[in-house]
């Protein structure tokens, strides 16, 4: 039985395709919750998580402000939202300021959930073009929780991996098979 | 000092009580303030003691003022084809923006009851804490941004009216100014949601509260929704954010539409 309390997923441009993929390969009695936080593109604010939810066994869910984090689900990061998760394990959501021009921001998502799980958490990060997310990378790994880069060769843009690389150490780096593998593991 | 230290004796000193709000986002507001005041909690509690200025800077830090014009377009036009239509002129009806910061939700609206020529029929009040976005939400002018442009295009689009930008808005290069015939219409008023018990002169039709109570803890979630339904006639309508819900034991007192929330008749 794994001792981890949730997986915290980051990523921007190019991890559409690879969470879809992902998700695929997640197998169905998967208990823990999941919660993801990727940038979207302007323009195409919604059907995402319907898309998602082709692919996943997992239940995909754009949570409301406050709903619960509960195991074996898929949380994602509503449109123009900030996601935070509080220590009591709910979300709160927030409009506030964009941090790399970007809401949601994966730094403040990932950061949070580093408060709240410590080192009963894991936090990836996949392929993206800008460095949000390096220093919430940071802050799980401070805490204690498992952390995992996606080997920037692998990636499609490959500034996020680098820019987490280059502030802080992983547990591991590996190629996406080795990340759905590790998941399928816990 | 800790975190809920300081609130507690912000508080105190200034009567904006932030106690109660999400910790999480909160915390991280108050870790950036320190940081770019350089002042740890002591330091920013002294000089908000003697400097007005600073409080209200600090005030408006902690909150957040974000907004723009017809955030949620789907939102907007759910609310002109459902409920704007059919609503009588012969009595005044009555609005409430609660957080309506710099306005641009307030001037969304006015732009929709103009176009069903409401405007002499209306009375929209609309409150925030932070008294610095009120007098910009007076003014009506803004940083232009083209979001704005495009969610005012994309909710006429949807709703097959052909209405130009430049009837709202004059544009001179960044500067987006609200015309006057909408802008003279609100009435803006500083208000505490918070620590204030009657904030509110008579019953409203409508209230906006959309993305205002993410920031609160499910304490005083409960707490200004019970106020702020006393301040609702019957089947009087609720707008919230669009990733909000009523919280915990109020759902009752509402009937779901969407996104909108209709105040049943209270039945004893």
């Amino acid at each position: 039985m794994s001792d981890y309390k949730a997986v915290v997923i980051g990523g921007s441009a190019g991890s559409f395709s690879l969470m879809l993929k992902m998700l695929a390969g997640i197998k169905s009695d998967f208990k823990l919750p999941i919660i993801l936080c990727m940038h979207r593109l302007k323009h195409v604010r919604s059907g995402i998580a319907e898309s998602m939810q082709i692919k996943s066994k997992l239940p995909i869910i754009e949570p409301m402000d406050k709903q619960r984090i509960e195991p074996g689900a898929v949380y994602l990061a509503p449109a123009n939202y900030h996601m935070f998760i509080e220590l009591d394990g709910t979300v709160s959501l927030s409009t506030e300021e964009m941090n790399f021009f970007c809401r949601p921001s994966i730094d403040y998502t990932l950061s949070s959930c580093a408060a709240a799980y410590r080192e009963k958490l894991v936090g990836i990060i996949l392929t993206g073009a800008n460095a949000d997310g390096a220093k919430g990378l940071k802050d799980i790994a401070d805490k204690k929780g498992y952390t995992i880069v996606q080997d920037p060769a692998t990636a499609e843009v490959d500034t996020m991996p680098k820019s987490a690389l280059a502030v802080m150490t992983p547990n591991e780096v590996l190629k996406p098979e080795g990340i759905i593998a590790f998941l399928n593991n816990l | 000092m800790e975190f809920k230290a300081f609130l507690d004796e912000f508080k105190n000193q200034t009567g904006f009580d932030f106690c109660d709000y999400s910790d999480e986002s909160l915390n991280r507001r108050l870790i950036k303030i320190q940081k770019e005041t350089s002042l740890d909690y002591e330091g920013i509690l002294s000089r908000v003691a003697v400097d007005e200025k600073f409080k209200q800077k600090i005030v408006e830090d902690i909150t957040v003022n974000t907004t723009e014009l017809f955030r949620d377009p789907d939102v907007w036009v759910g609310l002109y084809k459902k409920l704007y239509c059919s609503i009588p002129r012969n009595v005044t009806t009555a609005f409430w923006h609660i957080g309506c910061s710099i306005g641009l939700e307030v001037y969304s609206n006015l732009i929709l009851l103009n176009e069903l020529n409401m405007l002499d029929s209306v009375r929209v009040m609309a409150t925030d804490l932070n008294s610095s976005v009120l007098e910009t939400a007076k003014a009506g002018v803004y940083v232009y941004n083209k979001q704005f442009e495009d969610n005012f295009n994309k909710v006429f689009m949807e709703l097959g009216k052909n209405v130009r930008f430049d009837k709202y808005f004059d544009r001179d290069k960044d500067t987006l100014k609200v015309k006057p015939f909408l802008t003279a219409v609100p009435k803006f008023k500083q208000q505490n949601l918070v620590s204030e018990d009657a904030p509110f002169p008579f019953k409203t039709d409508f209230v906006f509260l959309r993305n205002v109570m993410i920031y609160f803890n499910n304490k005083l979630q409960v707490k200004i929704m019970k106020m702020v339904y006393d301040k609702m006639y019957d089947g009087a309508y609720l707008i919230l954010g669009k990733q909000e819900r009523l919280p915990l034991n109020m759902s009752g007192r509402f009937e779901a539409i969407a996104n909108l929330y209709r105040k049943n008749a209270l039945n004893l």
